[in-house]
């Protein structure tokens, strides 16, 4: 008998603000924090983003880390993001955690105020992914193992199944695991010689839809055996029901047309949940706004739920698209739609496209009440994955 | 040297199409789908950037590509009218 | 879970090794990797377009799946590719910074984009292979033995996996380069 994985604290910080507190409140009340750019050094300001709402000294300051060193963006995110968890987990004085954390980024913010002259030894140490979740690490707690994930913008979600199997294996009963990714001149250019960000606010599912906006955050959520959480009288805010993990296989950058890859993810985290897809009342699509996505997506949710499609949104158009991250942020919206029993709308929304499925639209919140909600997070490189979380009862 | 000739050059080495050579483009080939030279989305992005960079042309919504890069003449065509170096 | 190694590939900037066999070594002046993909005749004319993570990951994994034999390019969701490095796509990385480096030359390649991620690798090899299993790209501290077991026995706590592509694959150059690929099975087929 598998143990179930139980989830007992989340911490988060994308462009809504830094805490669970202020997130709820946005969602409830439909307003995105998509703007346009303030901190990143970039002349681009045709395009909105969703940036953390502090700069980076700031940020430094608000969480007392000491000064006289240089950190990345996503590592000040992360350490926001990971403190909130440990600590509604209870876990802040606990030693030998595991942490898994998504990020494709890393410090890039840091190495490329340098470029091209060569990163000076301190701060290089502190550039790649691998570095940018362990300096996370290093100023939450006592990790015993550190890995980080890195499958584009599923990598956070990815995380999350890692943490989920690690525990299912008796390898580990508490798993903190999530992702951190800031915005960077590096990607931000990328996306745009993709041709696939929105000078508008990024509008999922829309017929006008014409891209996405690039966001930032962080959250983490400490994932934990059943038996452990109930031993030390931890809080069980929800329960990891089912993981899928699958390659579309078609294009390095594009979705295949029906969807194979979110298809075969969704399916999955079905089965591994013993669940059928009637069972859902919630998808948070991974809906980022881009003409390929969308109606890869839907097509996707087409094939998977057939006539009874539950209600489906992006709250990427609330946060921007925070790539690495997505999928640990919006498994946290998840959570808190769960908790507080609210699905989220897309403000934005205006336009059905017969290519897509129509989202839950509206100014404010819609009241439900949920058991089982599934969130999408799918990558470049045909990395999609699917995880389904519910009610603790 | 010819303008189709050229674009030919600049595109082979663009989107590193190292077994082919000028010679093995026909002018009138379409260049995406299984027939042509099977190129995808992520090439067309690529010609978008070797139009602007050699010849000032800039295209603001990738779905303009698909006419404009239907075969090396119709990319020719489009670059004599509307070049700006 | 009990798994058992069916083949193995090492791929260096000097030499490839099959199973343990040394069959091919490189000779100054030449493009190992150009050499590699014609000898074995993988006429995939998109290698050409891979950046170096891509190039080695994807003429090992060849090799690899050569060796195995049988049908490929089936479609297929039972076989995972979790691969391993340390420094993530850092060449493709550099090469993109130096096209948004200087104002005046300001030409953002997508090509070059597109391969700024490590997991484009897994991703290359599933598509050519038709692999819609499980895919992922772990980064390290370090090569670690350890580590990675773990990983790909996690990978088989999947149900519907019954082997792994899997192995360490670090390119920080055209000339360094380190590939050490196996495929790994459920003992019990």
């Amino acid at each position: 008998m598998r143990p179930k994985v139980v989830i007992t604290g989340m911490g988060v910080v994308s462009a809504l603000g830094v805490g669970a507190e202020r997130h709820v409140l946005a969602l409830r009340s439909g307003k995105s924090g998509i703007a346009e750019v303030r901190f990143l050094p970039t002349k681009h300001h045709e395009f909105p983003v969703g940036e953390a709402p502090f700069h980076n000294e700031e940020f430094r300051r608000k969480l007392n880390l000491p000064e006289g060193r240089r950190y990345s963006r996503t590592s000040l995110l992360g350490i926001a993001a990971l403190r909130e968890a440990l600590a509604q987990g209870r876990l802040l004085d606990r030693q030998v955690l595991a942490l898994i954390s998504g990020t494709t980024v890393g410090g890039m913010d840091v190495t490329e105020q340098f470029f091209p002259k060569p990163v000076p030894d301190l701060d290089r140490d502190i550039h790649d992914c691998g570095a940018s979740t362990n300096d996370i690490a290093d100023n939450c707690g006592d990790f015993d193992h550190v890995s980080t994930v890195s499958t584009a913008c599923s990598s956070a979600m990815n995380a999350l199944i890692m943490g989920k199997l690690l525990i299912e294996n008796g390898e580990r009963d508490i798993v903190v695991a999530g992702g951190a990714e800031a915005l960077s001149l590096f990607h931000l250019n990328g996306f745009k010689s993709l041709m696939i960000l929105d000078t508008q606010c990024c509008r999922p599912f829309d017929k006008m839809r014409a891209g996405l906006n690039l966001g930032e955050g962080a959250a983490y959520l400490v994932l934990e055996s059943e038996a452990s959480a109930k031993a030390r009288g931890a809080g069980i805010i929800g329960v990891v029901s089912g993981v899928g993990n699958a390659c579309d296989a078609h294009h390095q950058t594009a979705s295949s047309e029906n969807g194979e890859g979110a298809y075969l993810a969704m399916s999955q985290a079905l089965l591994d949940a013993g669940l059928s897809s009637s069972d859902i009342d919630y998808v948070n699509a991974h809906g980022t706004g881009t003409p390929n996505n969308d109606a890869s997506e839907s097509a996707a949710l087409r094939r998977v739920f057939g006539e009874h499609l539950p209600p489906v949104s992006s709250t990427k158009s609330y946060t921007g698209h925070t790539t690495s991250a997505s999928g640990s942020i919006e498994a946290v919206f998840c959570l808190m739609a769960l908790q507080n029993g609210f699905i989220p709308v897309q403000p934005e929304f205006e336009n059905p496209d017969e290519q897509c499925v129509t989202p839950v639209s509206g100014s404010n919140a819609v009241s439900a009440d949920l058991r089982h909600v599934m969130c999408n997070a799918f990558g470049f490189g045909g990395n999609d994955s699917s995880i389904i979380l519910s009610r603790y009862e | 040297m010819e303008l189709t000739e050229e674009l030919k050059t600049k595109m082979i080495e663009a989107l590193n199409l190292e077994e082919m050579t000028p010679a093995d483009i026909d002018d009138n080939a379409p260049l995406f789908g299984d027939e042509g030279l099977g190129l995808d989305s992520i090439d067309v992005l690529e010609l978008i950037v070797l139009l602007e960079r050699n010849y000032g042309i800039k295209i603001a919504d990738p779905k303009q590509g698909k006419e404009i890069f239907a075969s090396v003449r119709t990319m020719a065509d489009y670059v004599a009218a509307n070049r700006t170096k | 879970m009990n798994t058992m190694v069916k083949h193995t590939v090492k791929l260096t900037p000097n030499y490839l090794e099959v199973n343990g066999k040394r069959v091919a070594e490189t000779v100054a002046g030449e493009s190992f990797l150009t050499k590699l993909y014609r000898l074995y005749n993988m006429e995939y004319p998109k290698f050409f377009k891979m950046d170096v993570l891509c190039k080695v990951g994807f003429v090992a994994s060849e090799v690899l799946l050569g060796t195995e034999g049988g049908e490929r390019f089936v479609p297929r969701s039972d076989r995972a590719v979790l691969l391993f490095n340390r420094h993530s796509s850092l060449h493709a990385d550099s090469t993109f910074q130096h096209t948004i480096a200087n104002p005046d030359e300001f030409y953002p390649s997508p090509s070059v984009f597109v391969y700024t991620l490590p997991n484009i690798v897994t991703g290359e090899i599933a598509i050519r292979n038709k692999y819609q299993g499980e895919s992922s790209f772990i980064l390290l501290p370090e090569k670690s033995e350890e580590a990675m077991d773990q990983a790909v026995a996690r990978a088989f706590m999947d149900r519907e996996t019954t082997s792994v592509l899997t192995g360490w694959v670090e390119a920080v150059s055209e000339t360094e380069y380190e590939v050490e690929m196996e495929l790994r099975m459920k003992n019990d087929e």
